[in-house]
Order: structure tokens, then C-alpha cells, then sequence
């Protein structure tokens, strides 16, 4: 083989390198973040029970950690996820707040609902799977 | 819109780099499988570069990919030529010294005006001038003439010809070519000659020069007309 057949060669495991690298790193990213936010929705779901209510300061500042954890991981996630499709999550994290502040009891479990749904089925959309490849 | 510029650098610079790793078939003529990878390269490259909501990599890995399965694609076809004919398909002779093979069109798919069109294309307007007509597998038409219609060459008039030799660029728009001058054997010092000689004051003032192995030199300066100059055959000047 030429010298340039061997460099190509090693470019292209190169490239294999970086396409396995990145859809690994992808599916971790996802796995955590959106397994973070499920977390932090069960604690909140626990902190209202327990405190009898969504006004008080042990869920305000669950709701604050889940804003703080999610801008954080979502920046991450935003290299390799389309953005349009994990931007749902932060308006409902950011209405979990108003809903708090409102006193508003259902709306604020709906907007729970909607985060815990939204992190159970992103993976069944997004996933390697035979139907979504397909 | 500064986001979309730097998209754009990217992408441009990844789509550059893989062009450049698959080589330069992909700029010319392109096997059937080749027109395919570029048109989708093309599509999949506009996608992140518009669409700020789209990551870079969204863009990027499917080319990666398609680059990594086209290189396996053309080791396959080296490999296998079952392969590579069902990947690429096999020339067709579509014209023989019995004329147009109608079957073969049929196969192909294509009519005789297009088989007039490609041949027009080759310098030839009569069939009857055409020994074989082969279409490629990159769709270009191949002509081989009768031998009463080929180009006369210099072996069929007994003659002696000189060698041929590509003249080599020693100075373009003012700039000399260094690698050049290591392949004509020549040094700077030699060029200053060349141009005191024919009455050249700077480098700069040279649009184009260039040497043959038989030392005939073209010059021309900006905005004049050009002028050859013969000096001793240098021998030792790459073909």
C-alpha cells in the first residue's frame, strides 16, 4: 500500500473512532440528563406530598435545583440533540415555578406530568431502536 | 446570523476535508454510487448550516458516515469485480462494426439520438466512421474510429518527432515557483540571467515564464505581448 493509502486508511478509522465516540457520548449524555431530571421530578412529587402542598420552601428550591441541573446539562446536550425537541422541557421547569408562585396546585402537577412523560418517551423516540431506525 | 457564518466555516471546511479524502473522482466523472454520496453530501450539508437549531454534529456525522461506507464501498469494488459491476454496472458497446445495437440502447435505456449526441461529442458525426462506441460506466461515451477515420499520428507518417515535454512554470504573475526551479534544475541565479537577456528588469514584472527539457522558454510580461527565447536544452528537466 501507498503512503497515501495508509493515511487514508488511518483517516477513516479515525472517522469510525469519532462516529463511535459521539454516539456513545451522545447516549450517555441523553441517559444521564434526562435520568437527572426524572430524579428530581419524584423528589418534588415526594416534597409536595410530604409538605401537603406546592408552597413551600423544600419544593422551590427542588423546582430551583431541577432549572439550575437541567440549564446545565441542556447546554451539553445541545452539541448533539436538536434543540427544538428538548426546548419543551425548560418552559415546563420554568412554569413549574410560576404554577409555585401562583398557587396553583393542578397546573402544576400537569406541567410534572408533562416532564416526566416527556423524559420516559424521549428515549423510546430518540433511542437506537429497529423502529426508529426505520 | 454570526452563528450561521461560523456554521458555514465549518461545514465548508468538513465537507473540503472529505471531498479531499475521497479523491478527486468525485470532482470529475462519478460512478453511479459516487453521484449519489455527492448529492446527498450537498443536501445534508445545508441542514445544520441553516437551521441554528440543528446541531453541527447533526450534519457532520451523517457525512462522516457516508464517507466511511463509500471507502469500504470502493475497497469492496477493488476486491470484487461481481461487486463492483453491481455497484458501478459494466461498459456497454453500444456501437460495433455492424452498427447501433438497438438491444443494447434498450438495455441502457437511452435512444439513438443521445448515442448521435455522444459521438458528436467525440469529434464524429457519422456512424460509419465509428469502429465501436462503448458507454461508461460513468455515462461518458467512448469512440473508437475505423482506421481510415483516426487522426493521423506521427508514426503513420514515418516521421521523427521530437519528444514531448511539458514545460515546467518557473514564473507566474510575478512570483517564482521554487519547487519548480528544483524540476528544471535551474537556480534563481539563472532566471535573473534569463530575464536580463530578454530584457526583463524584475521578477515581478513576469506574468508567465515557463521551460522545456529543450530549453525553449516562454516569457511574458503584464500587459505585453510574449516572446520565446532558446537557450541550451537543459537535460535534466522532468517530463
Amino acid at each position: 500500500m501507498t503512503k497515501y493509502g495508509w493515511i487514508k486508511l488511518f483517516s477513516i478509522f479515525v472517522l469510525i473512532g469519532i462516529l463511535v465516540a459521539v454516539c456513545v457520548v451522545e447516549d450517555r449524555l441523553v441517559i444521564t440528563s434526562l435520568d437527572r431530571v426524572n430524579r428530581f421530578c419524584y423528589e418534588i412529587e415526594s416534597a409536595v406530598e410530604k409538605n401537603g402542598g406546592i408552597v413551600n420552601g423544600e419544593v422551590a428550591s427542588l423546582v430551583d435545583n431541577l432549572e439550575y441541573q437541567w440549564e446545565k446539562d441542556e447546554s451539553s446536550l445541545c452539541f448533539m440533540v436538536n434543540h427544538k425537541s428538548i426546548e419543551q422541557l425548560a418552559v415546563e421547569i420554568v412554569r413549574l415555578k410560576t404554577y409555585i408562585d401562583e398557587e396553583e396546585p393542578i397546573e402544576f402537577y400537569v406541567s410534572l406530568d408533562i416532564i416526566k412523560n416527556y423524559v420516559e418517551t424521549f428515549q423510546h423516540f430518540m433511542g437506537a431502536s429497529f423502529h426508529n431506525i426505520l | 446570523m454570526l452563528t450561521i457564518v461560523f456554521r458555514a466555516v465549518i461545514i465548508y471546511a468538513v465537507v473540503l476535508c472529505l471531498y479531499r479524502l475521497m479523491g478527486k473522482r468525485q470532482l470529475g466523472e462519478m460512478q453511479p454510487f459516487e453521484l449519489v454520496l455527492t448529492l446527498i453530501i450537498a443536501d445534508l450539508a445545508t441542514i445544520p448550516m441553516a437551521e441554528v437549531s440543528v446541531p453541527v454534529l447533526h450534519g457532520i456525522v451523517p457525512l462522516l458516515t457516508l464517507v466511511v461506507m463509500h471507502y469500504f464501498l470502493t475497497i469492496f469494488s477493488k476486491l470484487s469485480s461481481k461487486f463492483s459491476s453491481f455497484l458501478s454496472g459494466k461498459p456497454v458497446i453500444v456501437i460495433n462494426p455492424e452498427g447501433i445495437d438497438y438491444k443494447a440502447l434498450k438495455n441502457l435505456d437511452i435512444s439513438v439520438d443521445d448515442v448521435f449526441e455522444a459521438i458528436r461529442g467525440c469529434g464524429y458525426f457519422k456512424i460509419e466512421q465509428i469502429q465501436y462506441a462503448i458507454m461508461e460506466t460513468n455515462g461518458k461515451m467512448s469512440v473508437l474510429p475505423k482506421s481510415s477515420f483516426a487522426p493521423v499520428t506521427v508514426q503513420d507518417l514515418n516521421l521523427q518527432a521530437e519528444k514531448s515535454t511539458i514545460p515546467i512554470t518557473i514564473i507566474s504573475e510575478g512570483k517564482i515557483n521554487k519547487d519548480n526551479l528544483k524540476n528544471a534544475k535551474i537556480d534563481e541565479m539563472k532566471v535573473q540571467e534569463i530575464l536580463k537577456k530578454a530584457g526583463v528588469k524584475k521578477v515581478k514584472d513576469v506574468l508567465l515564464m515557463t521551460i522545456d527539457k529543450a530549453g525553449t522558454i516562454y516569457l511574458q510580461k503584464f500587459h505585453e505581448k510574449y516572446q520565446t527565447l532558446q537557450i541550451k536544452p537543459l537535460g535534466q528537466v522532468q517530463e
